[in-house]
């Protein structure tokens, strides 16, 4: 039995409501875009882009994640998750802290309601970083893919610190450099620091795991997770002191290449699959692992070009952004919802009636139908907005808005189908 | 029982545990390789050497439920021992022509 670690995964009241409060902001992001009207054209640290942009990395992105990970931790540091109570605190007070500060942000409440709301969000982020520490700490496994996550817990405790200095800055004006210079700190932090790591954390144990592949080769992952975090931390102590943009080109070269690393790691996996059929979640998977190449490109643009009108230069960083938050990170979480929800709900229901009676397959427990029907709605949103955001076009926007509502509702009718499935077996089928 | 009848009814518990899927890959484990040996002692008590695909597989112990309830549903009264080893590591030479053909390989 040595190695097998299979009754560690946590009740499955810790990890569903992060589904819930998850698939809802993501409807609440897709109604705020539409809201926000001519907004999205504007300048990217406009109130109306931020608070989307938060309720999009905060409420939507990054309760799914807590919820997959606290499910994840068990298969990844092979140990039970360190307090589920903990983690149950941690749910409410980060759904009440994001709403808060998406709804500062709104309406502008820069010097009243933000910096209350930058302190319970860091507070209630760093309930859930003691947590992922503390369960660490109980594991006997320290591989490359636990590192990446704790490295990810790291830089999230600095995206935090960075944020919560901005809006205090709002308030006192302390800060000898602009807002805009710390937000960008702010933003790389956030999505090469926190959600670029966990990904490739997690990512690396559970798509060659969905693709059923092996014999990788780890190294790559070694180099991925050193070049992405001595780039990271060369880059911010660069923006922070130096300010030399030569050395911003050769951080942003290293990031690359520990990027382009795990791409490779993950085409090798690709290559190896033992299912040659990818099912939805794993089209959205590979689809999302593709897709970061566009941020990796915008970046070089807005790093290389400096002779650019401010309005372009403004609309190209919100496409940066864009790129990031819904080409990569939403991409990726719209398919492994698909590949996880659906088998942490099929283990609650019928692990104790497996062998006795017949049971549904797990990706039975959602519509394919609307799941593909919601994968071609979200590539159209995507190349839309993109448009949109590139040509300064309108209609674009609109057309990508309402496409994204679209996959926000069908969304949520698979996850609600998902969580509230009754179980069939041969006596009330 | 003898050793012919010992050895006819091992092959026909393997069919089946023909009946046990693994939930994720949607091929029963035996065709997937998972099944490393398979004993009967000739006194209602059943030895099996199995593996998973990976050893933190979310998935191994309903697996392993799934074996000992198929096995009770056909014999009641036999005892059902799995001892789960990683060594020889599962890979893809394991799977059976069968299981190659829905798989696409």
């Amino acid at each position: 039995m040595n190695g097998l670690k299979t009754n560690n995964a946590p009740h499955s009241s810790v990890v569903i409501p992060h589904f819930i409060f998850g698939g809802c902001s993501f409807l609440i992001v897709a109604l705020l875009i539409i809201l926000a009207d001519t907004n999205i054209l504007e300048a990217y640290f406009n109130s109306k882009i931020i608070a989307i942009t938060h309720m999009a990395v905060l409420g939507w992105a990054t309760m799914i994640v807590f919820g997959a990970l606290y499910q994840l931790i068990p298969v990844v540091f092979e140990t039970s998750l360190y307090s589920e109570k903990l983690a149950k605190i941690t749910f409410w007070t980060s759904a009440a802290s994001v709403l808060y500060l998406t709804y500062s942000f709104w309406v502008s409440a820069f010097t009243t309601h933000l910096v209350y709301a930058s302190v319970f969000m860091f507070l209630s982020l760093f309930l859930f970083v003691i947590n992922v520490i503390l369960s660490y700490l109980k594991s006997e496994i320290k591989n490359i893919s636990s590192k990446f996550i704790i490295a990810s817990i790291f830089w999230l405790v600095i995206t935090e610190l960075v944020g919560t200095l901005i809006a205090f800055n709002f308030k006192f004006n302390f800060l000898s450099e602009i807002h805009l210079h710390y937000l960008k700190i702010h933003a790389s932090l956030g999505t090469i620091g926190w959600f670029l790591s966990l990904i490739i954390g997690v990512g690396s144990t559970l798509i060659p795991m969905f693709l059923i592949s092996h014999q990788l080769k780890k190294e790559k992952l070694v180099i991925s997770f050193i070049s992405i975090n001595v780039g990271l931390l060369c880059l911010i102590l660069n923006w922070f002191i130096f300010s030399n943009s030569m050395l911003t080109i050769f951080c942003w070269a290293v990031i690359v290449i520990g990027i382009i690393s795990f791409m490779s790691f993950i085409y090798d996996s690709y290559k190896k699959r033992l299912r040659k059929k990818l099912d939805v979640g794993m089209q959205y998977t590979m689809l999302a692992i593709a897709s970061i190449i566009m941020p990796i490109l915008v970046s070089l643009i807005l790093l290389l070009v400096f002779k650019i009108e401010y309005e372009l230069l403004f609309r190209i960083a919100t496409f940066y952004g864009f790129s990031i938050i819904f080409g990569f990170i939403t991409t990726m979480i719209l398919g492994q919802t698909y590949k996880t929800l659906p088998f942490i709900v099929w283990l609650e229901k019928y692990k104790n009636l497996v062998g006795k009676t017949k049971t549904p397959l797990p990706r039975e427990l959602y519509s394919n139908k609307i799941a593909k029907i919601q994968f071609y709605f979200y590539v159209l949103s995507i190349l839309s907005l993109a448009l949109g955001l590139i040509i300064k076009s309108f209609i674009a926007i609109k057309i990508g808005s309402f496409s994204l509502l679209i996959v926000a509702i069908l969304y949520n009718i698979n996850v609600l189908k998902i969580i509230f499935h009754k179980v069939k077996n041969s006596n009330n089928e | 029982m003898n050793k012919e009848q010992i050895k006819q009814f091992e092959e026909e518990t393997l069919v089946l545990l023909k009946n046990v899927m693994d939930p994720e890959i949607e091929i029963n484990i035996v065709d997937l390789g998972l099944i490393y040996e398979l004993y009967y002692d000739g006194n209602k008590k059943i030895n099996i050497v199995m593996t998973f695909s990976t050893p933190a597989c979310p998935l191994g112990e309903t697996i392993k439920t799934d074996i000992i309830e198929t096995i009770k549903q056909q014999h009641p009264d036999f005892i059902t021992i799995i001892d789960v080893v990683f060594y020889p590591e599962w890979n893809t030479t394991m799977v059976s022509e069968a299981g190659k053909k829905v798989l696409g390989m």
